[in-house]
């Protein structure tokens, strides 16, 4: 599991590569957590190259996403491929996290 | 004197016995591949690293050679020498050839199998191996809280539960509320281990017990899922929440009341095995959302028909050609007819365990079959 962080203007950008799994998470929580949650700012996260999401992955993203909020600031993410998707809907993640389909809308939720 | 004289002997007695426990040993920890925490020791005669035996090692993976690496104790230093592998052999992300030291915390990549060489004392193995003996007496705790399957009986019932590491994260449950109602249930703790295992033992006790809270009636699977969720938000359990399935039978309407909480369906097959009927109600997972109020459904259950409810694990698997199934992927072996012989738990076990790559499954695998005359 492989991280990237930029930003979009005043928007943070968070690119996460391979599987959202209970290794994958190990690797990235703490930088990840670290890279969203003390700055405070709206922030989507890229979930294109993600192949695979699975609970500890789930729990990594609704954590970050409630820390964030407590700031003030938004999250959401964007970009999600069908099989994540699915787990996306059968969780109704999406009532907890904004789900978009492009980064220009990601950006519009979390800046909106 | 002689009171001094045993004093100093059982002081020299016991300072041995500190030095041997203090000792290290050199070890080689998986952190990445299958069985992930397996510790595999390297004595001074050193060690061969292949799939299969004559190996002292032996690493089930197809990408590993069968005469991989070898491993040599040299001035107190791990050396690795590639045995001129297929696929090549790693340090810390570099391909080796002749000897090559292999340092303490470095990773050791042999096909999908990644070891770190960790210098351990008798004493941390010890410690490790005695937590390892209580993490499976915790789930033989587990195991004694699960249902006894009934072959006969106007309700047919089987399970297998089979958790990835030594304690599961998974739950289920089943049995008679009334002379008229039946229940069902199955939990999915995010996560597995000791931490998992808790919360859902903690869960499952709770509905065992029956009393519950007041204001909860045990037929109302709505009511069920929603006071759960009120009892169990995931900011004062360590971050934990679940997925859960709870269906309430009526022997004489023949109706089967279910609600569901981030969980994927669980199917009714009837006998014929025509199809499989999806039953889910979208709600989030339990302890995510506070205040949340869950929705049921109901779905009639013809003569003969079987209910399969299982946890992701059954179906989340990588399978042989390194492909990630889906829960589409895993229908078709739904509906197969029964194997002579073999319950239909046991069988959908037997389907997993036969398309998922070798190293042993991913997640917990939970699956119970309910069948209703």
């Amino acid at each position: 599991m492989e991280m990237q962080l930029s930003d979009v203007g005043t928007v943070r950008k968070i690119v996460l590569a391979g599987r959202l799994d209970t290794t994958g998470v190990d690797h990235v929580e703490t930088k990840f957590g670290a890279a969203i949650v003390p700055g405070g700012k709206a922030t989507v996260v890229d979930l294109t190259q993600v192949s695979f999401l699975a609970s500890m992955g789930i729990r990594m993203l609704i954590t970050t996403t409630r820390a964030l909020s407590r700031k003030g600031a938004k999250l959401a993410i964007y970009g999600a491929m069908p099989g994540v998707m699915e787990v996306i809907e059968t969780t109704a993640l999406s009532d907890i996290i904004p789900v978009a389909g492009t980064e220009s809308e990601a950006i519009a939720i979390v800046t909106g | 004197m002689q009171t001094e004289q045993e004093h100093t002997q059982v002081v020299t007695f016991a300072r041995n016995i500190d030095v041997a426990l203090e000792s290290r040993l050199h070890c080689l920890e998986l952190v990445d591949g299958f069985g992930i925490g397996r510790r595999h020791i390297v004595g001074r005669a050193g060690a061969s690293i292949g799939r299969t035996e004559p190996a002292q090692i032996i690493l089930t993976d197809s990408e590993v050679s069968r005469n991989h690496c070898r491993l040599a104790i040299e001035g107190g230093q791990l050396m690795v020498t590639d045995l001129k592998s297929t696929n090549g052999t790693f340090v810390d992300g570099v391909r080796v050839e002749g000897p090559t030291p292999l340092p303490v915390g470095a990773v050791l990549r042999v096909g999908r199998q990644s070891l770190k060489h960790e210098w351990r004392t008798h004493r941390e193995i010890q410690q490790s191996e005695e937590l390892d003996r209580d993490l499976e007496k915790a789930n033989s705790y587990v195991q004694a809280l699960l249902p006894a399957m009934n072959a006969e009986g106007p309700i047919r019932s089987d399970w297998v539960y089979q958790p990835c590491a030594k304690l599961g994260g998974d739950a289920f449950g089943y049995g008679v509320l009334s002379d008229t109602k039946f229940a069902v249930y199955l939990i999915d703790v995010s996560g597995h281990g000791a931490g998992a295992a808790m919360h859902s033992v903690a869960v499952m006790n709770l509905l065992r017990q029956r009393t519950f809270l007041p204001n909860t009636d045990l037929t109302q699977p709505a009511q069920v899922l929603t006071t759960l969720n009120s009892m169990f938000p995931m900011d004062i359990n360590a971050g934990m929440y679940f997925t859960m399935w709870y269906g309430v039978y009526d022997k004489i309407t023949r109706r089967l009341d279910f609600a569901s909480a981030g969980h994927h369906p669980a199917y009714l097959v009837p006998a014929d095995r025509g199809a499989a009927a999806p039953l889910r109600t979208r709600n989030g997972m339990i302890g995510t959302m506070p205040e949340t109020t869950y929705r049921a459904d109901s779905a009639e259950v013809p003569p003969g028909a079987s209910l399969y409810l299982f946890s992701d694990g059954v179906f989340e698997i990588v399978t042989i050609d390194g492909v990630q199934w889906g829960l589409g992927d895993f229908l078709p072996a739904l509906v197969k007819p029964p194997v002579e012989g073999l319950s239909e738990a046991k069988r959908l076990l037997a389907e997993v365990n036969r398309i998922a790559r070798p190293g042993g499954l991913d997640d917990d695998f939970s699956l119970v079959v309910l069948t209703f005359d």
